[in-house]
């Protein structure tokens, strides 16, 4: 993913990824991206949690605006069901 | 299929299951990428407000219509082909084939893994300019398909992209 992630950047075009392996992404360096240490399989998180699948869609989305290096891995720590989400009120950004 | 390559695709697909038990596996999956270790990073500049932004979603999760092609999961080395997507397709026509692995989940909901609902109702609410056509693969590609989805696939998809006006990629694993 991460190397799908660079061709597309090299052709202009910001990308974001969300990584649930940091070991992988530090290897392969992808533009940007968003760890999250959660099950395989669930990269937005659980079936049917909808402000927890928002969150991690804006926080990635925001990653376009914030990031100003190449091959920064953000880290918000969200553990898993072991959070209160709480869907984004606002999505205004840039 | 040889005896070989049924041992690899049982090893590739107990490799999958194990990777987020053991980093150690990661770690030496990762260094399949050495090749392209020292290169340099691109980055490009998102201009736009996301409300004008028009958008599309990659995932490496191995999802198609139900009218494509599946991935070939014969292949131990993997399949770097891709699917293209349309915005408005809805879940029920879509399906994942892959066996690296469990994807009951995401196909019980496929915002999960592949957030096609909710990029549609961003866009219907103007949180996002638009969704566009979106794109899968397959994860777990090695060499020599490595080459292929890096000089091939990747670079048309990245075509696709432009000439659809996207302004942003959000890419999603398995």
């Amino acid at each position: 993913m991460g190397l799908i992630a660079r061709v597309i950047e090299a052709a202009g075009i910001p990308t974001v990824c969300v990584i649930g392996l940091r070991e992988i992404a530090e290897r392969v360096r992808p533009p940007r991206a968003v760890h999250l240490k959660w099950p395989f399989g669930h990269p937005l998180g659980e079936p049917g949690n909808r402000a927890q699948q928002l969150c991690v869609l804006y926080i990635a989305l925001q990653a376009l605006y914030t990031v100003q290096e190449s091959g920064t891995i953000l880290d918000p720590g969200w553990r898993w069901r072991r959070e209160e989400y709480e869907e984004p009120d606002t999505w205004v950004m840039g | 299929m040889s005896d070989y390559d049924r041992l690899r695709q049982r090893m590739g697909r107990a490799v999958g299951q194990l990777f987020s038990q053991l980093p150690e596996l990661a770690r030496v999956w990762g260094q399949l990428f050495d090749a392209i270790e020292g290169a340099p990073v691109p980055l490009a500049r998102l201009a736009k407000p996301l409300h004008q932004c028009r958008l599309a979603f990659i995932t490496t999760g191995g999802v198609h219509l139900r009218s494509q092609p599946p991935f070939d999961m014969n292949d131990s080395r993997g399949d770097p082909s891709y699917r293209a997507i349309p915005a408005d397709t809805p879940a029920e026509a879509l399906t994942i084939t892959h066996d690296y692995y469990d994807h009951s989940d995401a196909e019980r909901d496929l915002n999960i893994l592949f957030p096609l609902e909710l990029g549609r109702e961003l866009a219907a609410r103007g949180a996002i300019g638009g969704l566009g056509t979106c794109y899968s693969f397959m994860g777990h590609i090695e060499p020599p398909h490595v080459t292929t989805l890096l000089q091939q696939t990747a670079p048309a998809v990245a075509v696709q992209l432009r000439q659809e006006q996207i302004d942003a990629v959000l890419l999603t694993p398995a």
